[in-house]
């Protein structure tokens, strides 16, 4: 969750450059694209039947910058956004979101607008927030103008782009982008970012267990 | 909502979350309703302030407090067993990604109107003011005889049956005085009242297991706290739960649970629609006519822009008061988070006092324990009834969780889980069902 920089150790071997790690979170009415997005992100498949989201919403990938390589921590809605139901947690130091709409469908347009409010209201002041207009390979059937989208996204200071899972245009670029957009030092961590506690594992002892009470 | 569910969930307390987790792991098609708009229910952490001070009909808060969001105030007070139930459903079923935590600094217990450390390691004991020299000696042998317990081996019980002796009788065999037996039965066993002293051993020596292995996970403490509160735990296992497919609606009112042939659940009904269920697993606060009241506990919430006195500026801690000592049946807990959880603005420090209600004063009864820590901003004062379910669902297929006790960890909260768990589904929870690719972490 930690906006955490360290060495990165490259795949060719090489040590240089770091690793900066973001939580990014999607939002968006449902059957609008989330998941499809994630999937042809990470795993680079689409499927024309995605079934609504069950067991994989919580998935990583990196993308390399110049000398940074930038690990996503994707979160995905695990269907809770169907009747407004997102728990606090999920936006909870979120460094980054996209949210998305279907260019075909008005509805999803008008709800992605007040996602966007409720990221300003509810997430940490300097989260990245992208707008993603999915089913861009529909564009026949479009109800949402192009021209519109943007100047949405020019008043709110979001990044926005038309994207396809299917065909998969834009879909690393829109990574991508948010990635440029993310502060890299280890000072930017916003008040809403880092908690600074620890994560929880199987066997940790914290390697304080010699000496301690009892023995 | 008009569909039909294998079972319905109502409320979204940390019990219900953690069993609508398992259900829809197991496979069951889970349907998840809270009547309130925010998740947790009485296990809630309250956010902004305001929020928290209309709650209790209070004035809103003056700027001092700082910004309203930066607060997640806790309505039960509660930590984690190091290495108790919890975490280890928290590791389990992975909810633990969703989560940070940070150690508790210390624990102190209350011994004739002071406070001392309890003392966690061999050079703490020797240092502590709770005990004299030659009871130091007396209690370091008790502790290495407990730790060095196995209950397969028989030759580490060194002639005790802690199976059929009681505890009082291992107390006596170690010479230790009443005071060492209090603070090791309230401090270190976590016990409420003294009934333990007549039971079998065996129970109270796991118990100081659990603290010792607890404190040898992290080291300061054995208690653990989660980052942003306690709220976050009910959310987590409500993600594991969507996650395998549960439906959640919030800010839905319940208005019947329908019975059908021989008193068994059929659905559930809000407004005009009605869902359809196999079973319901719920709080007692959705079926008032079969619930009775147990008893009733004493909560206050203080709000401080100071450590505690006397526990050398901790920013988290815990502070036991055992009942002989203010000669009560029950004891009193202090738990203190402050801003460094991310549960007030910088500076402030959130202190809970909770106990068992004995009389009809119970803001009395807690006084001297409000008297420990200094000066107070702003307390908040609740009372509430506990309660245990009248029916075990066998028949009726209502499962109903007992209201969150006074005890000071959630180890008794997740046996009451996993007894419903059992109830409902006829067999032990299986953590082999939750599937490795939930994460699919890189690493």
């Amino acid at each position: 969750m930690a906006n955490r920089t360290s060495a990165a150790q490259r795949p060719n071997g090489s040590t240089q450059g770091k690793i900066c790690q973001f939580k990014l979170v999607l939002l968006g009415e449902s059957a609008v694209g989330k998941s499809s997005l994630v999937l042809r992100f990470v795993k680079g498949q689409f499927h024309e039947y995605q079934e609504s989201t069950i067991g994989a919403a919580f998935l990583t990938q990196t993308v390399c910058l110049d000398d940074t390589t930038v690990k996503f921590e994707i979160w995905d809605t695990a269907g809770q956004e169907r009747y407004h139901s997102l728990a606090p947690m999920y936006y909870r130091g979120a460094q980054a979101a996209i949210v998305v709409y279907d260019i075909t469908n008005q509805d999803t347009f008008a709800r992605a607008k007040t996602w966007v409010k409720e990221l300003q209201r509810q997430a940490s002041p300097n989260i990245v927030i992208a707008l993603a207009g999915n089913k861009q390979d529909l564009a026949n059937k479009r109800m949402v103008e192009y021209e519109e989208a943007q100047a949405h996204a020019e008043e709110n200071g979001l990044l926005f782009m038309e994207t396809s899972a299917k065909t998969a245009m834009n879909v690393n670029d829109i990574f991508l982008a948010i990635a440029k957009k993310l502060p890299k030092n280890e000072q930017t961590t916003g008040p809403g970012g880092s908690g600074q506690g620890r994560r929880l594992v199987e066997g940790d002892s914290g390697a304080k267990a010699a000496g301690n009470c009892c023995k | 909502m008009d569909e039909e569910y294998d079972a319905i969930v109502l409320g979204t307390g940390l019990k219900e979350c953690i069993l609508s987790g398992m259900l829809s792991v197991s496979g069951k098609k889970v349907l998840h309703v809270d009547r309130n708009k925010y998740y947790g229910g009485e296990s809630a952490s309250i956010c902004p302030l305001d929020e928290l001070f209309s709650k209790f009909g209070a004035p809103p808060p003056d700027e001092s407090y700082g910004r309203g969001r930066d607060w997640n105030v806790d309505l039960i007070p509660k930590f984690l067993m190091a290495n108790g139930q919890l975490v280890k459903l928290l590791i389990h079923t992975g909810v633990t990604r969703y989560l940070e935590f940070k150690s508790v600094e210390g624990s102190y217990v209350y011994k004739g109107g002071k406070i001392s450390k309890v003392p966690v390691d061999q050079k703490e004991a020797l240092a502590s003011d709770l005990m004299g020299m030659f009871e130091k000696r007396r209690f370091r042998n008790f502790l290495v005889y407990v730790q060095d317990y196995a209950e397969q081996d028989p030759r580490s019980w060194k002639e005790f049956d802690a199976q059929n002796q009681t505890m009082q009788e291992l107390y006596e065999k170690f010479g230790l005085d009443k005071n060492t037996q209090d603070f090791t039965g309230h401090a270190l066993a976590l016990y409420r009242d003294d009934d333990y002293l007549q039971t079998a051993a065996i129970t109270t020596i796991r118990r100081i297991k659990l603290y010792s292995d607890s404190l040898a996970r992290y080291g300061k403490s054995p208690y653990l706290y989660p980052m942003y509160g306690l709220g976050e735990l009910p959310q987590g296992f409500a993600r594991l739960s969507a996650i395998y497919g549960g439906t959640y609606m919030l800010d839905k009112p319940i208005d019947e649970i329908v019975l059908g042939e021989g008193g068994r659940v059929v659905g559930v009904r809000s407004g005009n629609e009605v869902a359809k269920c196999k079973q319901v697993y719920c709080d007692p606060s959705y079926v008032p006519e079969k619930v009775h009241k147990k008893g009733r506990v004493v909560r206050c919430i203080c709000l401080l822009d100071h450590p505690i006195p006397n526990t050398r500026d901790a920013l988290s801690t815990q502070i036991i008061i055992p009942q002989k000592q203010l000669c009560r049946n029950s004891d009193i807990y202090i738990s203190v988070v402050s801003f460094t959880h991310q549960v007030a603005a910088k500076g402030w420090f959130v202190a809970m006092v909770s106990t068992a209600v004995e009389t009809d004063e119970p803001e009395m009864e807690i006084r001297p324990a409000l008297d420990l820590l200094g000066p107070i901003k702003q307390k908040f004062v609740s009372v509430s009834d506990y309660f245990v379910p009248t029916d075990n669902g066998l028949e009726s297929q209502i499962f109903i969780s007992e209201s969150f006790d006074a005890t000071t960890h959630f180890e008794t909260t997740c046996l009451d889980v996993l007894d419903i768990f059992k109830r409902g589904t006829g067999e032990e929870f299986d953590f082999s069902k939750i599937k490795h690719e939930l994460g699919e972490e890189e690493q």
